[in-house]
């Protein structure tokens, strides 16, 4: 038995040099869309084989045992069986263990090769934060989702904001922690493009716990052939610039909204931050909310004060979100200093102007772009 | 070396005393300050049955939440307080006491032939210690419940804003000591309580397996404790050692954990497999295969645990090497676990096997342990552990070893003691159903969480993608017949209380000093000494029409006696 | 219980004694303090002595953890703990070394005592060992007030100077603490205004009151220069509290080494209040006159106890006081 091991495993080595293959999914595992994914499911399948190997024998024996030696009323004691047999023992230690040293030592070298990027790896930033992720490209763009070109070796270097986090992606078979303070980094290549459509992508899951929005931290992973990717990656560095100041807030408000919707809805359900129905009445009224250290709206917004206009106030709030909280809500918002730009802000004020074209998952329902074009101007000043 | 001392072969003297340890004295107090170690033995079991319903009753929760994507009963936040109530407290209140300081506070001492363990004081202050972590761990609740998850990963256990952290954290660090004074007196009792006659290898195995535990105990949990305690001071007074941002480490936290939660995962198992040595052998009425292979595997697996818990932490950061080294040692312990498997397998080979309910239950165990423990290859492999890490495959792996062989071989022995715990029988027919309807349960349960791991679902996930369903549905089906399984486990043991038949000192025809004993044991243990010979020959049984079962014949009892004095001499 | 000891008839002696079968009873009757469940007073005290060495075994792995604890940052942060060791007092530290063994000696002196049935010098070593406890939680509490009323404490207190730190330590300093935004890579030293407000109770207005897991990479110890900027001109170095924070070689995260320092120290004091206690509870008995030849397990066990206390003491005296 051990020979036929030592060639299946032979037959492993000499499989990590041919090109890579997509491995479809079967019943353990979904489909394998990495250049590494393959090595593994090598070894995922080649380990539950010799499972079911010693599964079967093990439970042949207990239930051939069981039903042969089984004790019928008045059946005497046997006293014919051995209590030990030291070759046998020795024998089903030393089996195993040469087994086990040999799935280690294939376990080992393919991990190497998970673990070790090659050198002209294309590099994406990775932020996590409770409870989102976020791609920076090097031309300064940014995704939600990633986007990756396909044969090529991709690096992920990652940190976090907050809490520990860890980038699952199980058709690439791969997964890294995010500890905070420290860059991880994870590299994969995808010889398969998925297009740009959100609903062809891989997945990507957030696998170390992180609180409420855990299980709400997934993306997806799109692969596109280089050029495509070039393209986009342009495009995405400057979506925001190209759309005119009117067309703003509906044509770019929905797409930041999305970083928005886990915790603000804009029907009025309760989230882990107050809804952004009704937001702009509450900023302009006299009163408004109250603050949780018993200050109003009216009291920090207005001329002279805090905050010379509600527009101000909205930033600063993306920006500093500790620094005034709505009563009864918590400090759980991260910053996005650094991650909106102010056209980006000025988007999602306008979206709040015009919460009456939008519905409660964010999309605009209107078709055409309003006649007047509404003053933005004011958001223009800065 | 000592002579072994035969006093004479008159064994099972029911009837001189009637009198037994729970008629002994009566009253309230008599079982508050008791220091009889089977009175212990048996609050403790009583509480640990109590917590079992209770992290029972959030697992059912949990898997009726999981039926659909998104919200099924309750919120995100509250189904994370449920998973981690159900981690901690099937972790830290049921499994880690349920053997050694429930049925082993009430078996090691009789099965070593002392009257007590060395420090009974000490016993009943372990068992306080147990109330008071429990009722901290309660009082979590009243304060804000947490949702760390019950591994309490740094940082986000310092910064989460629910209450109860810091009283569970003091709940788990007194447990750790109720723990610790538990394996202490167990290894100082079985060091120094050993009557004549009994030398090393006459312990039954389950000795060698308590002991095994203990050491793990006494070595491991002290780590837990300073580990706690310094994510108290953390959360109480920021001094910065597992916070990054102020030079802290988090990785240095979880090193910590799992120095005391690897070790942990054996005082949960190998005391279960020392059961499950005693049950086949027993009744499958045949000398247990490869006694000291068995022996020394219990020691062995105590060894390899201080120096595997870095497999855990994989894709936690630490460096290529250290996981490189952990890899590898992780697969040592495969070798004993494999030994145990084969030797209880050959134990079945040419016995008498009756297929009691612990009988059924120590079969149980075999197949899932033998799941359990191959699906521990996945993932100590370095490559596929990557894939699998964090995911359901996790959570199915430790719930076939923690589940299905530690509290399923709790509960083979609990069924294996009854007997003798309580003095009255219970209704064979329906512990061997409720055994099979447990055993379909769980494997329908946790069998397709392999699958829903493999296929990439994480663990501690609120809501998943809409593929992902049927496996859960499939798994909470499972666990609704699992619930039914424990019930009417239940209700056999509180019919068997409350009318079953009276029983015998030795149902089973076991061998080991406990059966010497009558049932309920009396108040001293043994109203006289116990004769201590090979705890594994069952030659001198025969059956017996009346009781339906194998009894010990007298006279074929003391001829072996006599020829094993003979060959001692 | 011991009261039951006629039913213990006919069980075998322990080995060792070729012919003490059937005894049992008759030792419980000899040595009242024999417990029901031991057969000699020999097998008593050799299980409390192996269940005592088990206890030390743990409390070794207690202190363990900590001591990896202590090695994990300083292999991380040497400069931080040569530094910080500059503000332990050498001397104090000296004299409690001296202490603790010295008590320890009389310790032992006292167990031998005891041994021997010489109650009145049992007695006298006892009290000597407890008033070498309490001296040396006496110079401990100079060395902690000291350290404290100089700022030398652990987490973001650290950097207050005192007179902001009273009360609302807490609060203030996770607001003063200065917070790099999580994307700025290189250490974002504050400029002027932040530091001023600092002065006053307020938090500064754009400092970030993100909680301290938000705080990103970069640690604390980058603030530390601006705060002594806004305290210098009324503050003299060197001579009043709060001298590091004028320190500009203050390596960051010096907080860190006494976090450490007083987690240790701590840990090891709490364990002189706990052998204090029991040394109380010897010298009541010892007064009674529980002790004698054939009786001395308690104060054998309480030796053991005090000596691993001592003995880490002594390990962490070097570790903390002479390592710059």
């Amino acid at each position: 038995m051990l020979s036929t091991l030592t060639s299946i495993f032979i037959a492993t080595a000499s499989v990590q040099t041919a090109p890579p293959v997509v491995t479809p999914a079967d019943f353990w595992l979904p489909i394998g869309a990495s250049v590494q994914a393959h090595n593994v499911d090598l070894m995922f399948n080649i380990i539950n084989y010799i499972c079911y190997f010693f599964f079967v024998v093990v439970l042949a024996m207990m239930v051939w045992f069981v039903i042969k030696y089984r004790a019928k009323p008045g059946t005497r004691i046997r006293t014919d069986g051995m209590t030990h047999h030291t070759v046998l023992e020795l024998s089903w230690s030393v089996i195993p263990l040469l087994i086990c040293i040999a799935i280690f030592f294939f376990g080992f070298t393919g991990y190497v090769d998970l673990i070790t990027p090659p050198k002209n790896s294309f590099d994406v930033n990775v932020t996590a934060f409770k409870w989102g992720w976020q791609f920076k490209y090097p031309n300064g763009a940014q995704s939600d989702n990633l986007v990756v070109p396909s044969n090529r070796p991709v690096r992920l270097v990652m940190r976090s904001n907050d809490v520990l986090h860890c980038c699952f992606i199980p058709a690439f078979r791969v997964k890294k922690d995010i500890v905070p303070g420290r860059y991880s980094t994870l590299w994969f290549q995808c010889d398969i493009p998925t297009g740009i459509e959100e609903k062809n992508g891989y997945h990507l899951f957030c696998t170390e716990y992180c609180g409420t929005g855990h299980s709400n931290m997934n993306r997806r992973v799109m692969v596109l052939p280089q050029a495509e990717f070039d393209e986009w990656l342009v495009k995405q560095a400057q979506w925001l610039d190209e759309i005119p100041d009117d067309e703003l807030y509906f044509k770019a408000g929905p797409k930041i909204y999305a970083r928005c919707q886990q915790c603000h809805s804009l029907d009025g359900t309760v989230g882990l931050g107050p809804s952004w129905q009704g937001v702009w009445t509450r900023l302009t009224s006299p009163g408004g909310a109250r603050f949780s250290d018993g200050k109003s709206y009216a009291d920090i917004i207005g001329p002279g004060k805090e905050y010379a206009t509600p527009e101000d106030y909205i930033r600063d709030s993306i920006y500093n979100p500790g620094k005034h909280l709505v009563a009864t809500y918590g400090n759980v918002m991260p910053t996005f200093k650094g991650q909106l730009t102010d056209r980006g802000v000025d988007s999602v004020i306008g979206m709040m102007k015009h919460l009456d074209e939008f519905d409660a998952k964010g999309a605009w329902t209107k078709t055409l772009p309003p006649a007047a074009a509404k003053t933005e101007s004011k958001s223009e000043q800065k | 070396m000592t002579t072994i001392v035969t006093p004479r072969p008159e064994l099972l003297d029911t009837s001189v005393r009637p009198d037994n340890y729970l008629t002994y004295t009566r009253g309230f107090l008599s079982w508050a300050l008791t220091l009889d170690h089977k009175r212990i033995g048996v609050m403790y079991m009583s509480a640990v049955l109590a917590s079992f319903f209770v992290g029972g009753v959030f697992a059912l929760l949990l898997r009726t939440e999981l039926l659909t994507p998104g919200r099924t009963i309750v919120s995100a936040d509250t189904y994370n307080q449920f998973f981690t109530l159900h981690g901690a407290i099937m972790v830290f209140l049921v499994i880690i006491p349920s053997i050694p300081a429930a049925l082993g506070n009430f078996i090691l001492p009789i099965m070593l032939g002392a009257k007590d363990v060395a420090f009974p004081k000490l016993n009943l202050f372990s068992f306080y210690l147990w109330i008071g972590g429990a009722l901290f761990t309660l009082y979590s609740l009243a304060a804000g419940g947490f949702d760390t998850g019950w591994t309490f990963y740094t940082p986000y256990s310092t910064t989460t804003t629910t209450g109860g952290v810091i009283p569970v954290l003091t709940g788990v660090f007194i447990l750790g000591f109720s723990s610790i004074f538990t394996g202490l007196n167990f290894i100082v009792t079985v060091h120094k309580l050993r009557p004549p006659g009994m030398t090393w290898f006459r312990m039954p195995l389950f000795l060698w397996a308590l002991y095994a535990t203990a050491i793990i105990q006494v070595l491991a949990t002290p780590v837990l404790a300073i580990t706690v305690c310094l994510l108290i001071v953390e959360r109480t007074m920021n001094i910065g050692i597992f916070n990054p941002s102020m030079g802290g480490d988090p990785v240095l936290y979880q090193h910590f954990f799992w120095f005391y939660s690897h070790p942990a995962v054996y005082i949960m198992i190998v005391p279960a497999m020392g059961i499950i040595s005693e049950i086949i052998s027993v009744h499958g009425h045949r000398q247990i295969f490869g006694y000291r292979f068995i022996a020394f595997s219990s020691i062995a697996i105590a060894m390899f645990s201080f120096i595997v818990w870095g497999h855990h932490m994989f894709v936690s950061g630490q460096s290529g090497l250290m996981n490189t080294i952990f890899s590898l040692i992780s697969f040592s312990v495969a070798i004993p676990s494999a030994v145990k498997t084969f030797n209880w397998t050959m134990t079945l080979y040419k016995g008498t096997i009756s297929l009691t309910a612990p009988m059924m239950y120590g079969l149980s165990f075999i197949f899932l342990f033998t799941i359990g423990g191959l699906t521990g290859i996945h993932l100590a492999t370095l490559n596929t552990d990557v894939h699998l890490h964090d995911t359901y495959f996790v959570v199915a792996h430790f719930h076939y070893v923690m589940m299905g062989s530690a509290l399923i071989g709790m509960i083979g022995g609990l069924h294996h003691w009854w007997p003798k715990m309580t003095g009255r029988m219970y209704n064979e027919k329906a512990a061997i159903a409720a055994c099979i309807i447990i055993f379909i349960g769980f494997n329908v349960t946790f069998f397709t969480q392999f699958m829903l791991g493999s296929q990439g679902m994480p663990r501690r996930y609120y809501d998943y993608q809409p593929e992902f369903q049927i496996y859960h549905v499939i798994s909470t089906i499972g666990a609704y017949i699992m619930a039914c399984g424990f019930f009417l486990c239940a209700a056999c043991f509180v019919q068997s209380l409350l009318g079953g038949k009276k029983a015998p000192a030795n149902p089973w025809g076991g061998r080991s000093l406990e059966w010497q004993c009558t049932s309920p044991p009396p108040h001293d243990n043994f109203s006289s000494p116990p004769t201590v010979g090979n705890c594994y020959d069952f030659s001198m049984l025969r059956w017996d029409e009346k009781e339906q079962g194998y009894v010990v014949d007298k006279e074929l009892e003391a001829l072996a006696i006599a020829a094993e004095a003979r060959g001692h001499s | 219980m011991s009261s039951a000891s006629a039913e213990h008839e006919g069980h075998a002696d322990h080995a060792g004694h070729a012919d003490g079968h059937g005894h049992g009873s008759a030792e419980h009757e000899k040595y009242p303090f024999l417990a029901h469940h031991f057969e000699t007073p020999a097998q008593q005290f050799d299980s409390a002595k192996l269940g005592m060495w088990l206890f030390l075994a743990t409390e070794v792995l207690f202190f363990g953890a900590l001591f990896v604890a202590y090695a994990v940052l300083r292999s991380r942060f040497p400069e931080v703990f040569s530094y910080g060791s500059h503000y332990l007092d050498t001397v104090m530290g000296g004299i409690n070394t001296c202490v603790l063994i010295l008590s320890s000696l009389t310790m032992a002196l006292g167990v031998y005592f005891a041994q021997r049935g010489k109650r009145i010098a049992l007695l006298i070593c006892l009290w000597l060992t407890m008033a070498g406890a309490a001296g040396f939680l006496v110079i401990k509490y100079f060395e902690y007030s000291h350290k404290i009323h100089e700022n030398l404490v652990w987490g973001p207190g650290f950097y207050i100077p005192p007179h902001d730190a009273m009360g609302e330590e807490e609060s203030v300093a996770l607001a003063h603490a200065p917070a790099p935004a999580p994307a700025a890579v290189p250490a974002p030293i504050n400029s002027a205004p932040s530091a001023v407000p600092m002065i006053g109770a307020h938090p500064a207005v754009d400092a970030s009151v993100v909680k301290p897991a938000s705080m990103g990479p970069l640690g604390l110890g980058a603030g530390a220069v601006n705060h002594a900027s806004a305290v210098t001109h009324d503050i003299i170095p060197d001579q009043l509290p709060s001298a590091h924070l004028e320190d500009a070689k203050m390596p960051p995260n010096t907080h860190l080494f006494f976090a450490i320092y007083y987690a240790m120290t701590g840990l090891h004091g709490f364990h002189v209040i706990v052998g204090m206690v029991v040394i109380g509870m010897l010298i009541y008995r010892a007064t009674r006159g529980d002790f004698g030849p054939n009786y001395f397990t308690p104060v054998d066990l309480v030796g053991l106890y005090w000596h691993i206390v001592d003995l880490v003491w002594i390990f962490l005296f070097p570790l903390f006081y002479l390592i710059h």
